[in-house]
Parts: structure tokens; C-alpha cells; sequence
């Protein structure tokens, strides 16, 4: 069987997508379902003193859930603190308080305006600065949700000043705003109860933390929660562990009224409610010769964690972890803080982090370029890390470095270092520029994740040849459904037509770990070849013991419940050495590197910035399915290019001035540049064929080489995203040209 | 997320303008209110982030947008040997983009309607609708008042014409009386030769709504503007027509007037404000931007 | 009230709302729930379907101002086994990923294709700039209508 792996196998979830036939949640219907719907704080923090209800509205038929109807009220995702529902006290705007369902929509909405939150309000912390003033404890003692110290060389003695000896000091910082995933598809859960126990299906990226929410606030165990992944419209991390809260309230409507209910969320409710990408502010010093070798960093890194932990820790850890770049440095001195605020909690989103502080640290370099008279690039190739070369937490890199490859390919594909050498082309008032960002993103969980994870997969032999693949990682777009089926079909030596994909039910399929961190083929799909594997071996072991042909050999095991299924745990590489309390070693298994080129036309009566070509080269270690990854590399990007360019969350106390499509502005066919992406591969000996992770890795580079080419036309330098027109006209006022 | 209330409000298609009229009329004199609905571009998002409305107080729905005395485009001579086009309220942007005498006779309706939202808005958008719902972004509107338009209204009491520059009074407040639609728009279309400008500075390139929109168009015979329509959305409670820039421009040669000229002018035609997409100094600069830009092009006209 | 269209080539009469949403009509009354909500405000183009064979946004249409009109929706182009042209490259060229935007993608360049069998990459990007999607970047979007139009010339 010629091997499907590095074929852009056409994507086997396509043509039900593609026909309309694909069953998202809100496509789905059960018997007697009612609609759900979310009372939620207008006010960012206060004293939650009561919930009235109109006396004067006909309640019948409506189910009324709030605080007293939760078991218990906290949502377990890495603390405890967030509230299924409020009870005493408010600490974001759009915190859910009460919750309602009936079968009549029309009802259900004119309830919601007949229950008012009776809130006595509180001075809220708005900003990371009020938050470290620490005038309002929020969050005792200090406000600090979360501290990181990443320290190599000097750094650790000399702290911040580490920098001080060095030739040439520059320093800078850098900030960013949150941003929103606007999944097409908004959130949505459907759950009911039944004599076996809960029952939900939606929009979900992670089954397996959704499982442990309901377990934990209902107290059931594991054979009393199914939860089961509805065909998703996009998640980009939004439906990592935000899903959960919908499943909760859901299950407590359900509960309550003794019917299934439906919660969907509209899209205004979507972004003012769900979490967004983490703002963030990056003060960055680097020490230097003159001939630009770089010697020494000290990085501050300021996330806004917005009121409740989340995962805030994580995405502050794998933000610290990227924070020193794609470079080399002997001394290193990282200190980074996620604060608390009275904004609703941030989350995941793709990049989890580390597109702010790569954000920061490109544009840092271009700053030092621009101080020593140096080429961008040329100062970025002095100080590149490579094989053998160590990182800031002194992992020392053994294998799979491709990021030589990746800028000199970039480069060459679009001719970069004569379009720098060249300097602005100005046309009329459009003046063109061009920019790159070099960068990487460690693939699969922090340190040791992966093993206390322990991921695992299960693959079935079924009769006729045939086999099936369970796992909990899940399709949202990205290809798991179709390269899943390629790594196990070429493992068992067989089509991929005579793969199927079990559809994501907690019922059905192990715990693979969460479809995020960029490690679902790397790490998830290593184990799912080693499982095909086995089960080729069994098979071709009993053919050969039995004289039977391997096609009999398979249907007897098939047949066999004892012998028809390879389950296989992940068991990460020896010699993988971290630290969790010195925060050094060995990060991540292996990184995915990658060169960013972006060209741009900037209008100079209007400083409308459009991205007129990129090229991305990015090495992913093994290509499986070249369609579906450049796939992930273009659409990663264009997210980045909108955090760049467009993508501005506007507030104003605590809340969210733009919750709708029309004035939260993504890219639309017309803004997206064409693509240009060379897909580059250092295997990774542990990767299935050699492949790394890829969905992150885009969302890191785009904005960096978008500014810095903005830099490069018009000479306009700015640090902080997003860049828009308004944004660049200030610059232009204040003389922010070099 | 399906929009419950709507499913209560009453609907009808009238056959023809005079049974739309009697409608109106009846039940503007009985203080009902009634909803011309033609595209639904501009409704249905208001329904979409409304509460839903008491019972009693539901509008009646009356789908205007297949009425024949609503539709066409027509180009007939008018009473100085000049043309005039008349555009029915209910023609979409969509035929206006498709319609080769507006492209060919009026090119800056055709430009404008290329960017308005996207093509599944401009099938659907009309611009009466536009016009009635009076915001002063509104791309047609701005186009409009830069031709000068004349908008006709009816009701059953009769017609009567009323100039675009005598339409609104205040924002989103017109003389449109209860009773009246807009049958109609008429142009007096510039001769052929005729310089025009449409430029929308918007939040992207497309499904936009815009920061700023330059409309204009000239008649520029030796060096000298013997026509001139401006006219721009977004920088005023109401499409703004710019007086003082077109006094200026029509005053002298246009190689005598200079660029300082230009800026004080338009500056003085204009009040934006900071909102949700942009903010007041960025709105002030590009106006000056794009009208200086059209000066320049008519110079070398 | 009685409401008479075809959709997807059948000639239906329906008793319901004329005042609803062509949207909630399709979605909820005749199941086809290949037409997607995603903001219901005609900003993202998820719920494109053809009004006689123009694509609009089925959130801004009443169903009473569809009567005696043409309805096409996804569900009229091909089934999952039988898919035309058109979408079938739509997923071998990779323009489809989480494909909630594929339905409405698919009326726009459908609508796009009958009109001009050999489009430009700006033809394309014009006529699909009302339809977001997060997932690809649009240039494989791109890449699929182009391909669809060479495929149509041998079997339309």
C-alpha cells in the first residue's frame, strides 16, 4: 500500500461539510428541548445583594437556575476560584448570575429583561497598572495571579542589571490587546439527563475537560458524564476550557427543569462573555557588543489575567518560555506576572502566550538593529540559535533545528534583501515595505506535561480490513479527523478509506489529553502509530501462526474483544529534564521554527496598511498532509495579520464597546494577502514520520514582520498592536520616524 | 438565536404604490407605526440587537421591495437640455453596479455601490432605505448629496420633490412625513468628461462601515471648476456637503487656490467625532487628505 | 399566513410567519440547517443562500418577501455523495477546514462561477468578501474556485 503520509489526502470530513449535511450543535434537536439563556452582570464588580424576579411576568414554564442550584459552585479548571454561578459578589462584567430556559424563545427573551440584579458596585481594577497599585485587592494579597523567574548565566545573581556591562543597551517595551477568536460558529452546549447520568454535546475542543467540570461541580464519576464533540466551527483555543461553563449551565437547566436544553450563545454574547487572548505589556533590555552579537536579556512580562485563573498560568509559563525568541543568550533574567482585574477571565488562544512575547522581542531586535546601523536579518542570523546551541532555560537543542532553512527560503522566495536594500518604493502616496520576524514554538506541554497527561489513544481492528482510530483529540478544521487516519492507515499498511475516526464521546474513546499546545500529531499521533503498529504486528504474527492470509488473521482478531485493540499511553523520551521549581531544562520535546515575510503598502494620506504579499517558510519537522498544513500556516497567519492590523477590543469600565462583527473587525477575502508558504522539514525523531506541531507556530510571526515592514515604508516605529490607521497618523504627529 | 419577536409582527406586500400609500396613510393617522421594508439591511440588524417589543406596540411590516412604482432606472431629458436619472427607491446597489448607463453616465454611484458592505448586502440594500434610515455613514447617502440628488416623495396626498441638502434635520430626523416614502431619486446627470471621486476609508476593504467617505464630482473647463458636488459621510450628525470647499473650489482657478485653503475649508465643512471606529483628529485629517487629493486631480484635469 | 417559493427546486407553500427570517424558515421549519447563523446581522455571510440566483443573507430577508421566489441553499447543490464541482474542490484544495463558512462560501462562488466560468483572484475575492472565515486565510478558498472553474469547463 503506497503510504498516504506527505499526500494532501483530501479531507475525509469534507464533503459533509462541504454538502451542509455536518451536524453542528445548533443543527442538532432532541424531544422537549427547551432554549437556554444567561442573566449576566452589567456592572464589573460589586456586591451581588439579590436576583429579583418581576413578580408582575408569568414565570410558568420557565426554569430558574442561580447560585443555591449548583452543587457545587466553582468550575474546576486549575484553581477553584471562578464560580459556576455568582453568588455573593461580581467580578467581571458579563459574570453569569442566573439562568433560564423555556421552550418558547420569545418568552425566554422577554424573561431575561424581567429579572433584575440587585448589585451594590465596587471601585473595579480595569488595567494591569491598577492592578499592581494594588489600591483595590482583587486577588490577595497583591493582585499577582502568578509568578515566573527564568534565569541562565549571570542573570540569576545579577537580576535585571544584568544587562548593565554589556557594550551596547537598548531598551524598549511593547504591548499588546486582547483579542477574540470569533470562531464562526459561537458556543454552544446541549445536555440532558437520563437514568445513566449527564449527558452534553457541542462546540468543544477538549471532551475529556469538560468530563472533569461536571464531575467535579455535580459529583459524578467518570460512567455518569458523557460528553460527546459535536462537529465545531473553529475554536483557535476559545473552546479549550470555556466550553465547560456552557456544559455546567446546560446540565443545570436540564437538571432543574427535567428536559434537555439547548444553550447557544449569539455572537454578541460570544465575545462579551467568552475569554479572549491575554493583553499584555513587555519591557525588555538587552545587552549587546557592537558588532551585534546579543550577550545578555532581562525581560518584565505583564499579562492581564482578567478576574478569574483560568489557565492564566500556563499561557504566563509558555509566554515567559518564548519571551528570549529564536536567539542565543548567555544571560538571561526573565521575570514574568499575570495580574488580576475586574474583566472578564482570558483564556486560551492559539499561540497561548507566546504571540505577545514574541511580538515584543521582534520588534526589540528591530529596535537594536535600528540603534546599531545593522540589517534586521543580519542581526538576527548573528545570534540564531542552532544545533548544539542552548536556550534561555539551557535546553540544549539536539535534533530538529530547521530555522536556517526557513529564513534563507523566506528570503529567497521574496526577495527580501533586495526589497530592504532598496528602502521605501513610494508611488503617489502608497509607499511599499517589506519585513520579516524569525521565530519558534515549542510543540506538545511544558516539561513534564505530557507525563503527567499521559495521554492515551486506542485503535480497533474492525472486520473486512477495516480499522477505526479513538482518541480525544478533535477536529476543528485543523485535519486531526484526516491525518489521524493517514498515520494509522500507513502504520497498518492499508487505505485510508478503511480508517474511521470515531466521533470524540467520553464514552468511547480514551483520554488523549487536550487538542491543544500544537501536540496532536506530534504527540498524540506518535501514539497512534505505535498502535497501528501493534496491531499490524499482531496481525501479520497470527496470520503467520495460524497459515491463515492476513486479511483472515485480521477478521479473527477483529472478532476478538481481547485482541482487537491497541491501546497505547504516551511515554515521553527519556532524557527530557525539567525543573518546575527553577523553571529550566529541557521546555518542550521540540520546537517549530519559522522566517515571516511581510509585504505591505501603506497609504500616507490615510495610513491604511495593506498586506500586499507573505511568504511564511516553517519548518514543521514532517509534512503529513501538505494541503491541510500550509492550510493551518495561512489561516494562523491571517489571524495574526488581524491581531496586527484590525482586531482592537475597545472597553470602557469593564466593558466590551464592540461585541459584534460589524465593529470587531476581522479580515475579510479583501484584507487577506496572497500566500506564499514553503513548508520546510528537520524531522523530530519522536514525531510520527518526523512531524512537530504546527497550529501555533503561525500566530507568532505574522505581526512582527507586519510592523516591522510598516517601520520599513514609512518609518513609523511602533510597539504596540493592534496598528491602526488612527495609531500610525498619531505616530506620524509625533515624529515617531527614526 | 433565532429572532422570536419578529414572527408576531403582521406583514404585507402591498400589489401596487397606490395600495402602499392608502397603508401608510391610514395608519399614520391612527399613529400606527409601519415599517417600509425593502432590503432589511438596516431592520433586521436593529431587530437583531433590540428587545423584543410589548405587544401591542408591533409595527406593521409592509414589503416595498418588489413594487413596480419603486423600481427602475431611467435616463430622460429634462427641461435645460440636460439629463436627469431617476433611480426607484427600491433599486438595489447591486443594479445600480450592473446598470450601463450609471456606469457609463455615472460612474460614482457605480464605484459607491462596489463598496458598499459586501455583494450580499448591495443585492438587498436599496438606496430609499439608506436614505430613510439616516445615518450619516451611509455610503449612498454621501454619493447622493454629492450629485446634488433630488429625492421625490409621495404619499397620497401627492408628490412632492425635495432637495437631499433639505432632507434631514437633524440625526437620523428628515421631513419624511408618517404618511410618505421615497418613490424616487433623481440626478442631474454631469456631462459626459465629467471628473469624479469616491473614496471610502473604512474599518477593512470590505464589509465596512466607513470612517470617512469622499463624494464628488466636477465639471472643470480651463483650469476652472464649473461644477462641483461634494459631499461626506461619517463626519457629521448628517451627510455633510461641505459648502465652504465647494464655494472654494468654484471661486477662482483651481490652480489659485492652495492646499492651506483647501484644509481651512474642509475643516470648517466638517464635525467628527471619536467613536467606536475612529476618532475625531484622525477623521479631520483624512477628510482634508482625500478632498486635497480630488483638488489635485482636477488641476491636472 | 400562507407563503408560496421554491427551494432547491421545489415548489412549497408554507403556513408560517412571513415576518421570520428566511434564515430561521429553512433552519427550523424545513430542517435544512446546512444554512448557519453566525452573527444575524449580515456580517459574516454563514447564512448566504441564492434569491433567484443572487446570493443574500438569509438573516436580512423575510420569508413573505421570498414569495413566488427561488431558494437555493447548500442542500440544493449536491449531497455528501454527489457533490458537484464546485465543492468537491472545495475540499481537495483545502478551502474548507472547520466548515461552518463552507455553506454560504459555496452560494457566493457558485453564484460567481455561473456568471464568470474563468474568474481572476480579484473577481474571487470580490465576490466572497461577505463571507468570513477564520480557518484558511481565503487563499485556498481562492485556489478551489479557480480549480472548480477549469473542472466545470469538462463537466459543468
Amino acid at each position: 500500500m503506497a503510504p498516504s503520509v506527505g499526500k494532501s489526502v483530501p479531507r475525509v470530513d469534507g464533503p459533509a461539510k462541504a454538502a451542509g449535511s455536518a451536524r453542528y450543535v445548533d443543527d442538532l434537536v432532541l424531544p422537549g428541548m427547551l432554549h437556554g439563556a444567561t442573566v449576566r452582570s452589567d456592572v464589573a464588580r460589586g456586591r451581588l445583594l439579590g436576583i429579583d424576579l418581576d413578580p408582575a411576568f408569568d414565570w410558568s414554564g420557565i426554569t430558574v437556575v442561580t447560585a443555591d442550584d449548583v452543587p457545587v459552585n466553582s468550575v474546576p479548571i486549575i484553581e477553584t476560584d471562578q464560580p459556576v454561578l455568582a453568588k455573593d459578589e461580581i467580578r467581571h462584567a458579563y459574570e453569569p448570575v442566573a439562568l433560564l430556559a423555556c421552550e418558547d424563545r420569545l418568552r425566554l427573551e422577554k424573561a431575561l429583561r424581567h429579572v433584575t440584579l440587585r448589585v451594590e458596585p465596587l471601585p473595579p481594577v480595569l488595567t494591569i497598572d491598577e492592578a499592581l497599585a494594588a489600591r483595590e485587592v482583587i486577588r490577595p494579597p497583591d493582585n499577582v495571579f502568578k509568578r515566573y523567574l527564568i534565569t541562565k548565566g549571570k542573570g540569576g545573581a545579577a537580576g535585571p542589571g544584568v544587562v548593565d556591562g554589556c557594550e551596547v543597551v537598548v531598551r524598549g517595551v511593547y504591548e499588546s490587546g486582547a483579542q477574540e477568536h470569533v470562531y464562526i460558529e459561537p458556543n454552544g452546549m446541549i445536555a440532558f439527563w437520563d437514568g445513566e447520568g449527564a449527558h452534553v454535546e457541542g462546540s468543544l475542543q477538549c471532551p475529556f475537560y469538560v468530563q472533569k467540570g461536571i464531575k467535579g461541580v455535580f459529583g459524578l464519576p467518570d460512567d455518569g458524564v458523557d460528553v460527546t464533540q459535536a462537529v465545531t466551527g473553529g475554536g483557535f483555543g476559545g473552546k479549550e476550557e470555556y466550553p465547560t461553563i456552557l456544559a455546567l449551565h446546560a446540565l443545570l437547566l436540564a437538571r432543574k427543569s427535567g428536559r434537555p436544553v439547548k444553550l447557544v450563545y449569539g455572537r454578541q454574547e460570544d465575545i462579551e462573555a467568552s475569554t479572549k487572548r491575554h493583553p499584555s505589556r513587555v519591557e525588555i533590555a538587552t545587552g549587546c557588543d557592537r558588532d551585534g552579537t546579543m550577550r545578555a536579556v532581562a525581560i518584565r512580562i505583564l499579562f492581564d489575567g482578567g478576574a478569574y485563573v483560568t489557565l492564566t498560568p500556563v499561557v504566563l509559563s509558555r509566554g515567559a518560555l518564548h519571551s528570549c525568541g529564536a536567539y542565543r543568550w548567555e544571560d538571561v533574567h526573565v521575570e514574568a506576572l499575570a495580574v488580576a482585574t475586574n474583566t472578564p477571565p482570558n483564556g486560551a488562544f492559539r499561540g497561548f502566550g507566546a504571540p505577545q512575547t514574541i511580538w515584543a522581542i521582534e520588534r526589540h531586535l528591530d529596535r537594536v538593529a535600528r540603534t546599531l546601523g545593522v540589517d534586521p536579518m543580519e542581526l538576527r542570523r548573528r545570534n540564531l540559535l542552532g544545533l548544539g546551541d542552548t536556550t534561555a532555560t539551557g535546553q540544549t537543542l539536539k535534533e530538529s533545528v530547521g530555522v536556517q532553512e526557513c529564513v534563507e527560503k523566506a528570503m529567497a522566495a521574496s526577495g527580501f534583501a533586495q526589497k530592504r536594500a532598496r528602502g521605501p518604493v513610494v508611488t503617489g502616496r502608497l509607499a511599499r515595505g517589506i519585513g520579516a520576524a524569525v521565530f519558534l514554538h515549542g510543540a506538545g506541554f511544558t516539561g513534564s506535561g505530557e507525563k503527567y497527561l499521559k495521554g492515551k489513544i486506542a485503535v480497533d481492528l474492525l472486520p473486512g480490513g477495516r480499522a477505526r482510530v479513538r482518541t480525544a483529540s478533535t477536529e476543528m478544521g485543523q485535519g486531526t479527523e484526516t491525518v489521524f487516519r493517514q498515520l494509522a492507515a500507513d502504520a497498518l499498511d492499508i487505505s485510508v478509506d478503511a480508517v474511521d475516526f470515531a466521533v470524540p464521546s467520553t464514552r468511547n474513546v480514551p483520554d488523549s489529553g487536550p487538542t491543544v499546545a500544537s501536540r496532536t500529531v506530534m504527540i498524540v499521533g506518535s501514539i497512534a502509530v505505535q498502535a497501528a503498529t501493534e496491531l499490524r504486528e499482531r496481525v501479520d504474527e497470527e496470520a503467520k501462526a495460524n497459515g491463515l492470509s492476513p486479511a483472515e488473521a485480521w477478521d479473527r482478531l477483529a472478532a476478538d474483544p481481547e485482541r482487537a485493540t491497541a491501546l497505547v499511553q504516551y511515554e515521553p523520551p527519556p532524557g527530557v529534564v525539567w525543573d518546575d521549581a527553577t523553571y529550566s531544562g529541557d521546555a518542550y520535546p521540540a520546537y517549530g521554527w519559522a522566517c515571516d515575510v511581510a509585504e505591505v503598502e501603506v497609504d500616507l494620506d490615510t495610513f491604511e496598511t495593506k498586506v500586499t504579499g507573505f511568504w511564511a517558510a516553517v519548518d514543521v519537522g514532517r509534512v503529513v498532509n501538505p494541503i491541510l498544513c500550509a492550510g493551518q500556516v495561512e489561516g494562523g497567519t491571517l489571524q495574526a495579520i488581524g491581531w496586527a492590523l484590525t482586531e482592537k477590543l475597545v472597553t470602557r469600565d469593564g466593558k466590551i464597546l464592540n461585541p459584534r462583527m460589524t465593529n470587531y473587525i476581522v479580515p475579510t477575502s479583501l484584507d487577506a494577502p496572497p500566500f506564499t508558504t514553503i513548508l520546510v522539514e528537520a524531522p523530530y525523531s519522536r514525531g510520527p514520520g518526523g512531524a512537530k506541531g504546527v497550529g501555533e507556530l503561525p500566530m507568532d510571526g505574522g505581526a512582527p514582520a507586519v510592523a516591522a515592514a510598516i517601520e520599513h515604508a514609512t518609518g513609523l516605529v511602533l510597539d504596540r498592536v493592534p496598528l491602526l490607521p488612527e495609531d500610525l497618523f498619531e505616530a506620524s504627529l509625533k515624529g515617531d520616524a527614526r | 438565536m433565532s429572532i422570536a419577536g419578529l414572527a408576531l409582527h403582521s406583514f404585507t406586500a402591498p400589489r401596487d404604490l397606490p395600495e402602499a400609500l392608502g397603508l401608510l396613510a391610514e395608519r399614520a393617522a391612527r399613529n400606527e407605526k409601519t415599517v417600509l421594508l425593502a432590503g432589511g439591511t438596516d431592520w433586521f440588524v436593529e431587530r437583531h440587537v433590540a428587545p423584543p417589543e410589548t405587544a401591542g406596540t408591533l409595527p406593521l411590516v409592509v414589503d416595498v421591495s418588489r413594487l413596480d412604482g419603486l423600481r427602475g432606472i431611467s435616463v430622460a431629458g429634462d427641461a435645460f437640455g440636460g439629463q436627469k436619472l431617476r433611480v426607484g427607491g427600491a433599486v438595489t446597489y447591486l443594479e445600480l453596479r450592473k446598470d450601463a448607463r450609471v456606469a457609463a453616465r455615472c460612474p460614482l454611484l457605480a464605484a459607491m455601490a462596489r463598496d458598499v458592505g459586501a455583494l450580499q448586502i448591495q443585492a438587498r440594500g436599496t438606496l430609499a432605505g439608506n436614505l430613510a434610515s439616516g445615518s450619516p455613514a451611509a455610503d449612498g447617502v454621501a454619493a447622493l448629496a454629492a450629485l446634488d440628488a433630488t429625492l421625490l416623495l409621495r404619499s397620497i396626498r401627492g408628490a412632492r420633490r425635495v432637495p437631499l441638502s433639505g432632507f434631514y434635520t437633524g440625526y437620523r430626523k428628515s421631513v419624511l412625513a408618517p404618511d410618505e416614502l421615497i418613490e424616487a431619486v433623481e440626478i442631474v446627470l454631469p456631462p459626459a468628461g465629467a471628473s469624479f471621486v469616491w473614496r471610502k476609508v473604512g474599518t477593512r476593504q470590505a464589509q465596512a462601515i466607513s470612517k470617512v467617505a469622499l463624494a464628488g464630482v466636477a465639471v472643470v473647463e480651463n483650469g476652472r471648476a464649473k461644477r462641483l458636488g461634494l459631499a461626506m459621510a461619517s463626519v457629521a450628525p448628517t451627510v455633510a456637503f461641505l459648502p465652504a470647499t465647494r464655494a472654494l473650489g468654484l471661486s477662482r482657478p483651481l490652480a489659485e487656490i492652495m492646499d492651506t485653503e483647501v484644509r481651512e475649508a474642509v475643516l470648517g465643512d466638517v464635525a467628527p467625532i471619536d467613536d467606536i471606529r475612529s476618532t475625531a483628529a484622525y477623521r479631520r485629517h483624512v477628510a482634508v487628505a482625500l478632498v486635497t487629493r480630488f483638488f489635485e486631480a482636477l488641476r491636472g484635469a | 399566513m400562507s407563503v408560496t417559493l421554491t427551494v432547491n427546486g421545489s415548489l412549497l407553500t408554507l403556513e408560517a410567519p412571513p415576518a421570520a427570517r428566511l434564515l430561521d424558515v429553512l433552519r427550523e421549519r424545513l430542517g435544512l440547517t446546512g444554512t448557519k447563523e453566525g452573527c444575524g446581522e449580515g456580517e459574516c455571510g454563514a447564512c448566504t443562500i441564492l434569491l433567484d440566483g443572487v446570493p443574500v443573507n438569509s438573516c436580512l430577508v423575510a420569508l413573505g418577501q421570498c414569495a413566488g421566489r427561488e431558494v437555493t441553499t447548500v442542500e440544493g447543490l449536491g449531497d455528501a455523495r454527489h457533490l458537484t464541482p464546485l465543492q468537491e474542490a472545495m475540499v481537495t484544495e483545502g478551502g474548507a477546514q472547520c466548515g461552518i463558512c463552507t455553506p454560504g462560501m459555496l452560494l457566493s462562488a457558485e453564484a460567481l462561477l455561473r456568471e464568470k466560468p474563468a474568474p481572476t483572484d480579484g473577481e474571487i475575492r470580490e465576490a466572497i468578501a461577505g463571507n468570513v472565515c477564520r480557518c484558511t486565510g481565503y487563499q485556498r478558498i481562492v485556489n478551489a474556485v479557480v480549480e472548480a472553474g477549469k473542472r466545470r469547463e469538462v463537466r459543468p
